[in-house]
């Protein structure tokens, strides 16, 4: 195992998720395509979530092999079971991950309702052109 | 090299495959191209998920994220129309503001 | 400037905002659950499940899951509520679908697909798996089955808005009895249990039943899966069923929108 290398992938990683953070954060604020912003926000969110797990990560050490935190010994003594502590990674933020994405889904699905709904009332999904609609017709209503 | 060095170098280039996935993504004027390249950085996205040791996560990402998104996505922007256009005021109202 | 930010950011984590990163070591708690989750010396303590995350998700978080469910429930019936003068009807296109060759091979995969999601909501509690992982496998097929069918076909074969509206309810009430269950069953006994209580504890020996043969049955786990995947099922399919209406069904529910909601 070559540490140098494993931490330059390491970071090169954990820089890839912030500029991923970056660009999605410009998407969902600069964009004024509506279905751009949704899609701009899934990306937002899968890379919020993968820093979770990244967190719940654990380093690899000669002689030490990690594995993903499910017990394969249905019958375990306390050698297994003190090995298996040693060697598994974190799953708690990968349970509060799991149930995220999920939500995450039933909530995109609610936002897509929204825009056609949107996009049947004032014939667009460009908020620039949505603002000055709603605009227009305020100013209309006073006069 | 080992494999521990390989499993950190596939987790990087699968790293660096997402950076440039999204950047197209936002980037792009035709919404369609958006979301295939938002799929191509979920499928970059389950790897890095494999290679963090949570198959549960893996699971369920690849069904929502691969399936499940690009496919209500395609199905609203064949309601609100494909490209991204810079529609202004004045073609909407047909010209006369 | 946002590339320095950037990288500045970067930096700050690596420096130890998110801790020493990869970590040298899992934290405590993380290690107490590893520990207790399938361990027969601890009985008071264990969830009887080798799979962790199930465990969290189901037991040792278990209420955490029960409102993150209520917000599932909540976000797919505001999407069902925008558009619910359609959502009773039956679509008036009658698609013809696909060919012949994508219908069969479609056939065959949708019940694969349902088969797969079935196992891994009922092994949640021994291999990587579970419900909202079965829903979220589960629910592709339904949305593939309309698209290549047709919405109409699957209509008239009895996919409708209030079968799926039941089956829901009935998942999520089923979610809501599988918690009182022991402790109704104790209180009837004359003795005391907590309310979402998986294995006996110190103050209560009542306990769902840990192995089903010589499998370890994980409890309460296999119930709150297998209804966590009808639940999700179900509402995923719901608004599939209404997003993939034709133009003219959406368009009833815009009538009368130019005066405002």
């Amino acid at each position: 195992m070559d540490i140098e290398l494993v931490r330059f992938m390491f970071l090169l990683t954990v820089v890839s998720f912030y500029v991923n953070l970056a660009l999605s954060i410009y998407g969902v604020i600069a964009k004024p395509n509506l279905v751009k912003k949704i899609i701009a926000l899934t990306i937002l969110q899968d890379s919020a979530s993968i820093f979770a797990v990244l967190v719940g990560y654990k380093l690899w050490r000669p002689g030490l092999t990690l594995q993903p935190p499910v017990l394969t010994d249905l019958t375990p003594t306390s050698e297994t079971l003190k090995e298996f502590v040693l060697r598994s990674v974190d799953p708690l933020p990968q349970a509060l991950v799991l149930t995220a994405i999920v939500i995450g889904l039933a909530v995109t699905v609610f936002l897509t309702t929204i825009t056609l709904h949107i996009q049947k009332h004032f014939g667009t999904v460009n908020v620039d052109v949505i603002g000055r609609l709603k605009r227009e017709e305020v100013y209309e209503e006073v006069i | 090299m080992d494999y521990v060095d390989l499993i950190f170098a596939m987790m990087g280039l699968s790293a660096l495959l997402s950076v440039v996935a999204t950047a197209l993504a936002i980037r792009s004027k035709d919404l369609l191209n958006a979301v295939i390249f938002s799929s191509v950085q979920s499928v970059a996205y389950a790897l890095i998920y494999f290679l963090l040791l949570a198959p549960d996560i893996v699971l369920v990402y690849v069904a929502v994220s691969v399936g499940i998104y690009p496919l209500i996505l395609i199905l609203l922007i064949k309601k609100v129309g494909r490209y991204e256009t810079k529609q202004n005021w004045e073609q909407l109202k047909g010209g006369d503001v | 400037m946002i590339l320095i930010l950037v990288l500045s950011l970067t930096y700050l984590t690596y420096l130890g905002g998110l801790g020493e990163l990869p970590p040298n070591d899992v934290r405590l708690i993380a290690k107490n659950y590893l520990n207790l989750t399938y361990n027969p010396y601890v009985k008071s303590l264990w969830a009887s499940s080798p799979e962790a995350v199930t465990a969290i998700v189901w037991d040792y978080r278990g209420l955490d899951t029960l409102f993150e469910t209520v917000v599932f429930y909540g976000a797919v019936l505001a999407a069902i509520t925008l558009f619910r003068k359609v959502a009773k009807e039956k679509d008036m296109l009658q698609s013809k679908g696909m060919s012949v060759v994508v219908k069969r091979a479609t056939a065959i995969v949708t019940v694969a697909m349902l088969t797969v999601a079935f196992s891994t909501a009922l092994h949640g509690h021994l291999t990587p798996g579970g419900g909202f992982q079965a829903g979220a496998i589960g629910a592709v097929a339904p949305l593939v089955m309309i698209v290549v069918f047709g919405k109409r076909y699957l209509e008239d074969r009895g996919l409708s808005y209030g079968r799926l509206l039941s089956l829901r309810n009935l998942a999520l009430t089923g979610i809501g009895v599988t918690s009182i269950a022991l402790f109704t069953y104790a209180l009837i006994q004359g003795g005391f249990s907590f309310i979402f209580q998986n294995q006996g504890k110190s103050l209560s020996p009542y306990s769902f039943p840990s192995y089903t043969l010589d499998v370890p049955s994980g409890g309460i786990l296999l119930f709150f899966n297998v209804f966590e995947f009808l639940a999700v099922l179900a509402g995923f399919t719901l608004v599939f069923l209404i997003l993939l209406g034709s133009d003219e069904l959406l368009s009833k529910e815009f009538e009368g929108g130019e005066n405002g909601y």
